[in-house]
């Protein structure tokens, strides 16, 4: 297989998503971090007081905690002050399709999250920049107990069931971003599903950023009581411009006894948001969760999807698909910690890195010395397309006593001139015959996605793929 | 850069660099703070060094040969690394002529003997073009304190070499060592490495590959007990393609001890056609052990093949039942299955003798 030419081979992939609307801001803050904003925000939502508080001694924590040494490079990449924290074209969510302002319909109806979507959905929600413009839930569910709100509805409407979950699993003090999210957080979803009740048909979330230099702090908290079900689905998108947007978001999830919850994200930012997102999840005694990750956007994503096995027999899957093409850098993964006996935990992970793109995987399973029987497998592949791009694998396993069972592996490895002949000697186009390859590989990732999702990645992975071979 | 000039600038270099800490994360498991480096230099060396040479090579006490210090330099940013370059008193200096095969093992012994003394070995190891050899090399003694070992190996074109090292210091040493090797165009290394002694080791193993063709194969084994921290750190480097790699570092952990396994495989741009593999297995046999491991890839070219896996587990009871039901007691069952479990690693031993030794220790140290 020749190497395709030098430089750009071609302008990366095409970015449908990349349009910009104008739509009118009712409510924003000048420029820059400070205590100002965070009072305004607080103002206009007419939070309560431990809310501020806790604001407030977020940002003071964000300010003084540094980016950990091994995040590469983010230090001098931008500057909080270029960013603005606080912007929202709506008054309020509406529970009706038909009450969001027309402009904001025109832009979701142009990302195809149209109204005719929501047959197929237990619930929908879509967020515009810092605040929710839409949240519903199908009759059905709502009358089971079922709760799907924007997170500032939850806290207004929920205060005792939020307060109870709300940054207990990620509180500020965890990281530089928790603490900004913290400090600024607006809009996300807030889940809750009763004991026993099994929500199968998807609740689904799409982030769109649309203002210029912007930082999305969307906060999500799900929790999932004794024996329930839920799968929960966000996507997201926004406007190319040539300055940076930031996107913090912060997920908390309780699994409670026996209950599952699957949680799928298609992220699909344009190259230049910097999409820094912090997910946790504690799975109580025989509790499943399966974090189903595909991050296929942004300039850089750090972002590592974890599950804390709190309770005997617990299990926690994380699926992870990267797709580093031009100008992005995804660093991503996946945490498995072993907190009680028995329990099991898998990553797999699959990475392609093409025109210029680096993907990491960065990887920690931790086994405590009361977990005994533990056990946990991780496989990490990788395809590298060209030789302009990279690839690495930054793997930790620490593991405490002798009752675990571990296992790690990973591969890099490029389109083979073998399987290319093969396949081309029985027919197929060059072009068809890389397609395929990688098809196949991210397979077991793409299987487990719904329906309109597969197909979504698969049209995003087949524009990558474009121009790959010479 | 003459050898003054080496230790001047070895010196400034080791007290530059920092203690490392916990927070680094190489180290993060191992407590440097009782380390009492003071008046580090005016301590008592305390090393024999004893050379058994075969036909036709040259093997002497170092002195100031050439290329010393062009594998390990003495800005090597490694505080113990420093501290040696700048430190050391004795050493060894193998060199085999082009085309010359050496007909019987060399050996270089390095045995610590003082206590509460000081050892800075260093060894310098070229192979001419063509050349070929087996090479022991083993530290030992009853020496305790802080013991910091450097080896420079360069194999040139075409040559091969078998080299099997270990360390089998006594329960007080402190050991921080170094061993790097230049594998030049069509070269292979053929290296065993032991690691059962010292208090508190950290094992620094690398391979450049600087041409095409070249080959190394690096199978490492670590057998710790009573409370001994090894810290293992590999490198493979592939600056030009063509070339393999293959490492392979069996651990077997008991009774507080704990391992902490770092190895990169780094492919640079443009090293198309690199074959890497890197693998980790450990062994813990009771739960007061300690065992991290983190195996890297960092890859920036595109037409190779990488591979690494990492395992930590214990004995499996499956294989311990058919063991019995065949007759063995349970002491023997789980003998049998730890020496199964480092054979790969002495099977690579091509010196009958040294690989008895090697499972000498082992018997010692974990089988009961």
């Amino acid at each position: 297989m020749s190497a395709p030419p030098p430089t750009e081979p071609f302008a990366g992939r095409a970015y449908k998503e990349g349009f910009h609307d104008d739509i009118k801001t009712l409510k924003s803050v000048p420029k820059g971090l400070s205590h100002a904003v965070v009072d305004y925000m607080c103002d206009v939502k007419g939070e309560p007081n431990w809310m501020r508080e806790f604001r407030h001694r977020s940002l003071d924590l964000f300010l003084k905690q540094g980016i950990p040494e091994w995040v590469p490079g983010l230090r001098d990449e931008f500057h909080y002050d270029e960013f603005t924290y606080y912007v929202s074209p709506v008054e309020k969510s509406s529970r009706r399709w038909e009450d969001v302002p027309e402009e904001i319909r025109r832009t979701y109806d142009k990302l195809g999250i149209a109204k005719e979507e929501q047959k197929l959905l237990g619930g929908l929600g879509a967020q515009i920049d810092s605040e929710m413009a839409y949240h519903n839930i199908q009759e059905s569910l709502a009358k089971k107990g079922v709760i799907f709100l924007s997170c500032d509805d939850g806290m207004k409407q929920y205060p005792d069931i939020f307060r109870q979950h709300f940054a207990k699993n990620i509180p500020p003090e965890d990281n530089k971003f928790a603490a900004l999210n913290a400090a600024f957080w607006s809009g996300g979803s807030f889940v809750y599903i009763p004991k026993g009740v099994k929500c199968d048909i998807p609740l689904s979330v799409y982030f769109r950023i649309n203002a210029e230099q912007f930082g999305q702090f969307e906060r999500t908290l799900i929790i999932c009581e004794d024996d329930s079900f839920c799968h929960y689905v966000e996507g997201c998108s926004a406007p190319i411009y040539t300055t940076n947007s930031l996107h913090a978001a912060v997920v908390e999830i309780y699994v409670k006894e026996r209950a599952r919850c699957r949680y799928t994200t298609i992220q699909n930012w344009s190259t230049d948001v910097y999409n820094l997102v912090t997910k946790r999840s504690m799975i109580s005694a025989k509790g499943v969760m399966e974090w189903v990750d595909g991050n296929l956007g942004s300039k850089r994503t750090v972002k590592y999807p974890s599950c804390y096995m709190i309770g005997e027999g617990a299990h926690g899957e994380v699926l992870s698909l990267a797709s580093a093409d031009k100008g992005m850098w995804q660093d991503a993964g996946a945490k498995l910690v072993f907190l009680a006996p028995n329990c099991s935990g898998r990553i797999n992970s699959k990475s392609i890195s093409g025109h210029g793109g680096r993907s990491s995987y960065r990887g920690l399973v931790q086994v405590a010395r009361n977990a005994t029987g533990c056990r946990a497998q991780v496989n990490c592949d990788a395809l590298i397309l060209d030789p302009h791009s990279r690839s690495d694998t930054y793997p930790t396993m620490e593991i405490n006593g002798d009752l675990a069972t571990i296992e790690h592996e990973a591969t890099v490895s490029n389109v083979s001139d073998e399987q290319l002949f093969y396949l081309t000697s029985r027919g197929l186009k060059k072009e068809d015959a890389v397609s395929m390859i990688v098809n196949g590989f991210i397979e077991p990732v793409v299987k487990e996605l719904p329906m309109e999702f597969a197909v979504e990645i698969n049209r995003l992975i087949g524009l990558q793929m474009e121009g790959s071979v010479g | 850069m003459n050898l003054d000039a080496q230790r001047a600038l070895a010196w400034q270099t080791y007290q530059r660099l920092p203690l490392p800490s916990r927070r680094d994360v190489e180290w993060q498991r191992f407590d440097l703070r009782a380390l009492n480096l003071n008046e580090i230099e005016k301590r008592p060396q305390s090393v024999r060094v004893s050379l058994n040479s075969a036909p036709g090579v040259t093997l002497v006490p170092l002195v100031d040969q050439q290329p010393i210090g062009r594998a390990i330099p003495p800005d090597e940013p490694n505080k113990f690394a420093a501290l040696a370059s700048a430190l050391w008193r004795h050493g060894a200096f193998l060199r085999v002529p082009a085309g010359h095969k050496a007909d019987r093992p060399i050996e270089i012994t390095c045995e610590f003997t003082g206590a509460n003394a000081v050892a800075f070995p260093r060894t310098l190891i070229v192979l001419e073009p063509g050349a070929e050899a087996t090479l022991v090399q083993q530290f030992t003694g009853p020496g305790d304190g802080v013991h910091a070992s450097l080896t420079e190996v360069f194999l040139e074109e075409g040559a091969r070499l078998h080299y099997v090292s270990f360390q089998n210091l006594a329960p007080g040493a402190l050991d921080f060592t170094l061993k790097r090797a230049h594998v030049a165009r069509n070269a292979e290394i053929d290296w065993v490495v032991g690691m059962f002694g010292g208090s508190l080791t950290r094992y620094d193993v690398q391979c450049i590959m600087d041409g095409e063709g070249g080959n190394s194969f690096i199978y490492g084994a670590g057998v710790v007990d009573d409370r001994q921290q090894l810290a293992q750190f590999t490198r493979q480097h592939h600056r030009v393609g063509h070339t393999t790699s293959d490492l392979l570092f069996k651990n077997v952990l008991r009774d507080r001890a704990a391992t902490n396994y770092a190895g990169i495989i780094k492919v640079e741009k443009n090293a198309n056609g690199t074959n890497a593999y890197q693998s980790n297995r450990n062994l813990v046999l009771d739960k007061t052990v300690q065992c991290d491991t983190r195996p890297i890839l960092e890859i920036e070219s595109h037409q190779l093949r990488c591979t690494h896996g990492a395992t930590v587990g214990r004995l499996d009871e499956n294989q311990l039942y058919y063991l019995r039901t065949r007759g063995l007691d349970d002491t023997t069952a789980r003998n049998v299955l730890i020496e199964a479990f480092l054979d790969p690693v002495l099977a690579r031993i091509q010196v009958e003798s040294v690989r008895q030794e090697f499972a000498e220790i082992i018997h010692r140290k974990v089988l009961k």
